[in-house]
């Protein structure tokens, strides 16, 4: 597991910032969520921490590692960061049944085949998969889906894992399930975990910090129960107030 | 990096293959070329006869496919999905086949229909050539009326009939307007597929003396002479460039068209009663399919299994032509077997081209991928005849002087049906790119697959029905090509479309060879193209 250190970075199109000066430290082992309205960067911000985006200013570190650094044209890309990924419309491979798609990272690391199968099936009883591992994707729930897109996002052992949203297009049954999971493996395996949200009760439910955005600037960071107890700023105050 | 010089590969492909031999023809007649063009007789008769012929065609396409297109959405006429199949197929059929079958019909010595219901016909004329034409060019118009009307939001015309409009009424009031976009594209689809169209006015209009720009410059360049190549050279410029202004001109003038159709609406459309018109529109429909497809190939079988051409009786026929021409002559075997190569080869090329190609217009921002992408379809819709005459002259000494000539060669036809049918490769494995969403991709480079490895694992396997399709499509008008291969083939580098041709109009006219390869051809094309929609389960393929 590694920390995450952002170095006033920003992207810019053309004209516009879609984020700009994100000073932010994400600690070893920690769960942090972006918080904040559509189109506030916190989507940008993360795809930034994966290598899906590039930053056009700033530095982004893994520990001490520069993994991107625009002034020294220096960029890691995505599939040598080790760091995994759960999509907001899940990503699983519909040509591929459970056990390939959660073997994939696996097979590309070159791993002996008892090995990927030993790693596989242990992550499958994590996220409560077992007995699934030959379903075709077709054939899983919206929530089945959800917990393979996890497994394979866990499986290559990541030195963070990033979720975009993966809650949003679930009942809320049983998002409320899924937040308690997700939550008991982070603490379960001491990962750092990044998560993306516009729902505040989830984010103050599931984190250690949480980072509010708004219009691609970051406007507070802090625990849950600081923001909550002295919000910084009327944008801040305005947008707990709105979800209770 | 390896995606960044694969993408310069694919532009540096298309720039030699595509661009340049175009341009370096439009770039070889002076001005005086063209003014002796126009002086001369023979060349300004076949362009006022091309013209003269394309816009009628067009219209009559217009007339048949329209009407056709909307009983067979939007009415409760009966058997709709086998009319609108039977209809459909004459797209796949090489038109000449149908001259073929129509001269057998109705040329005016010993046409079937002359014998024995005692007629009149003459297909060596306009009429008939005409006629030969859009019995095939209405698919174009048909279409692409039934593209837009399956998404048509039906609740349109659903309001017209609640005001009172009956069927009728609703066509001309409400769906005729709004397949506006439609007809003019049709329109100008059939209109530009006539001016390119060879084997029909070369089998037809060649009797007749009805020349138009294609055969002409056939003829000339047959000539051998510098005069021959200069003639025809300025003629394939003025054709090619009249196609191209034709095409991208009117998508500028019409662009700012509004469409009303793409509401996504799949709703089940209530349908227009034809009430007592039902018995009679459908007995109308059945007979023009009769004579638009059936007859034409009876025409050809019937020849086929003649044994005296041109006194026809349904006794004593036989399979010795078949025998003769299939395991007596070596040229149909080399045929056969060239084909088969071509089909395959181009296939292959076009559809890995295309699927490497879609990539970098789908998934990436770079630059210049739009413009890439209008290279490569562009020689779709120019005419074979200039594309042909374009590769004779950049090939014939080596590419542009490098390397050897490719003239009388089958790779020299290999490039150039792979240069004319990308287009419907890139179209095809396109479509299917833009179903699959960007986060499958992305998922997998979290992963830790690099670009080849996303390549081969996510995309080949997602994109497995949209490339074996993009493969049939071109195999299936390859495999009876004849326009462009016409020009580039020689000795020995006979295809079936050029046996076909050359029995037809020299070597075998008493013996029914063409109608024996007509019929084979054919069977084959039908069997693809049902395998095909079978296959994909009735996504692709007529």
């Amino acid at each position: 597991m590694s920390k995450v250190v952002f170095e006033k970075v920003g992207k810019k199109y053309l004209s516009t910032w879609a984020v700009k000066d994100i000073d932010l430290t994400i600690e070893n082992g920690e769960f942090v969520s972006f918080l904040g309205p559509s189109g506030c960067g916190k989507t940008t911000t993360l795809r930034m921490i994966a290598g899906l985006e590039e930053n056009s200013h700033g530095k982004i570190y893994f520990d001490s590692d520069v993994v991107s650094d625009p002034l020294i044209k220096s960029f890691m890309l995505p599939e040598k960061r080790n760091v995994g990924m759960v999509f907001q419309s899940y990503a699983v491979w519909p040509h591929m049944n459970v056990f390939d798609n959660i073997a994939y990272p696996l097979k590309l690391k070159k791993l002996k085949k008892e090995q990927i199968k030993a790693d596989v099936e242990k992550m499958m009883s994590i996220v409560e998969l077992s007995g699934l591992e030959l379903r075709k994707s077709s054939e899983l729930s919206g929530g089945q889906q959800q917990r393979v897109a996890l497994a394979r996002g866990l499986v290559m052992k990541p030195r963070i894992l990033l979720l975009d949203e993966p809650l949003s297009n679930l009942d809320a049954k049983l998002r409320e399930k899924m937040r308690k999971d997700i939550r008991k493996i982070q603490q379960d395996l001491k990962l750092t975990m990044v998560y993306v949200t516009h729902d505040q009760k989830e984010a103050f439910q599931m984190s250690d910090k949480v980072v509010v955005m708004n219009q691609g600037r970051i406007e507070q960071i802090g625990a849950p129960a600081d923001i909550q107890k002295s919000p910084i700023s009327e944008f801040v105050a305005d947008f707990i107030r709105s979800g209770e | 990096m390896i995606k960044k010089i694969v993408y310069g590969l694919c532009l540096v492909f298309l720039a030699a293959l595509f661009l340049s031999p175009q341009v370096y023809l439009y770039l070889i007649p002076k001005l005086s070329d063209f003014s002796s063009v126009l002086l001369n007789e023979n060349t300004l008769k076949a362009i006022t006869n091309t013209l003269f012929v394309s816009l009628t065609v067009a219209a009559c396409c217009l007339l048949i496919g329209l009407p056709l297109a909307w009983l067979l959405t939007r009415t409760n006429l009966p058997y709709k999905s086998f009319f609108r199949s039977g209809f459909c197929l004459p797209y796949a059929i090489p038109p000449f086949v149908g001259a073929i079958g129509w001269i057998i019909l109705a040329n005016p010595t010993s046409g079937v229909l002359n014998q024995w219901l005692g007629l009149h016909l003459n297909i060596y004329s306009y009429a008939g050539l005409i006629w030969v034409e859009t019995s095939f060019l209405f698919t174009f118009v048909l279409l692409t009326a039934l593209t837009v009307l399956d998404q048509m939001d039906s609740s349109l015309e659903e309001a017209a009939r609640l005001s009172g409009a009956n069927g009728l009424r609703v066509f001309i009031d409400i769906a005729l307007p709004l397949l506006k976009p439609a007809i003019l594209s049709g329109f100008l689809l059939s209109f530009l597929a006539t001016a390119a169209s060879f084997g029909v006015p070369a089998l037809i209009g060649g009797p007749a003396r009805i020349y138009l720009m294609t055969t002409q410059i056939y003829t000339y360049q047959r000539m051998g002479t510098a005069n021959g190549l200069q003639m025809s050279i300025a003629v394939s410029v003025i054709l090619g460039i009249a196609t191209l202004v034709l095409l991208y001109g009117t998508q500028l003038f019409f662009s700012s068209s509004k469409n009303y159709t793409v509401g996504g609406k799949t709703s089940r459309p209530s349908l227009v009663p034809l009430n007592g018109w039902k018995k009679p529109v459908t007995v109308f429909l059945s007979i023009l399919l009769f004579i638009i497809f059936i007859l034409p190939l009876c025409g050809v079988l019937l020849s086929a299994l003649s044994a005296v051409q041109g006194s026809w009786t349904l006794s004593g026929l036989t399979l010795d032509n078949f025998d003769r021409v299939v395991f007596e002559t070596e040229e149909t075997a080399r045929a056969l077997r060239q084909s088969l190569f071509l089909g395959l080869g181009s296939a292959l090329i076009c559809t890995a081209f295309a699927f490497i190609f879609n990539y970098f217009i789908y998934r990436t921002k770079w630059f210049g991928r739009t413009f890439a992408s209008v290279i490569a379809s562009m020689p779709f819709s120019t005419p074979g005849t200039v594309l042909a005459l374009a590769f004779i002259l950049s090939f014939s000494r080596g590419f542009f002087g490098i390397g050897p000539s490719l003239y009388n060669t089958l790779f020299l036809i290999l490039l150039a049906y792979i240069v004319k049918y990308m287009s419907l490769s890139i179209k095809t494995v396109g479509d299917g790119y833009q179903q699959i969403h960007p986060s499958l991709e992305e998922a997998a480079r979290i992963s830790g697959a690099d670009w080849w490895t996303i390549m081969k694992t996510i995309y080949l396997p997602l994109l497995k029905t949209a490339l074996i399709a993009s493969m049939f499509l071109v195999f299936m008008p390859v495999i009876s090509e004849l326009t462009m291969t016409i020009l580039l083939t020689g000795p020995g580098l006979e295809t079936i479309g050029t046996l076909i041709f050359s029995l037809q109009e020299y070597s075998d006219m008493s013996g029914g060879g063409a109608s024996v390869l007509s019929i084979i051809v054919v069977m084959f094309i039908l069997i693809l193209n049902f395998s095909l929609k079978f296959l994909s389960k009735g996504r692709y393929g007529l």
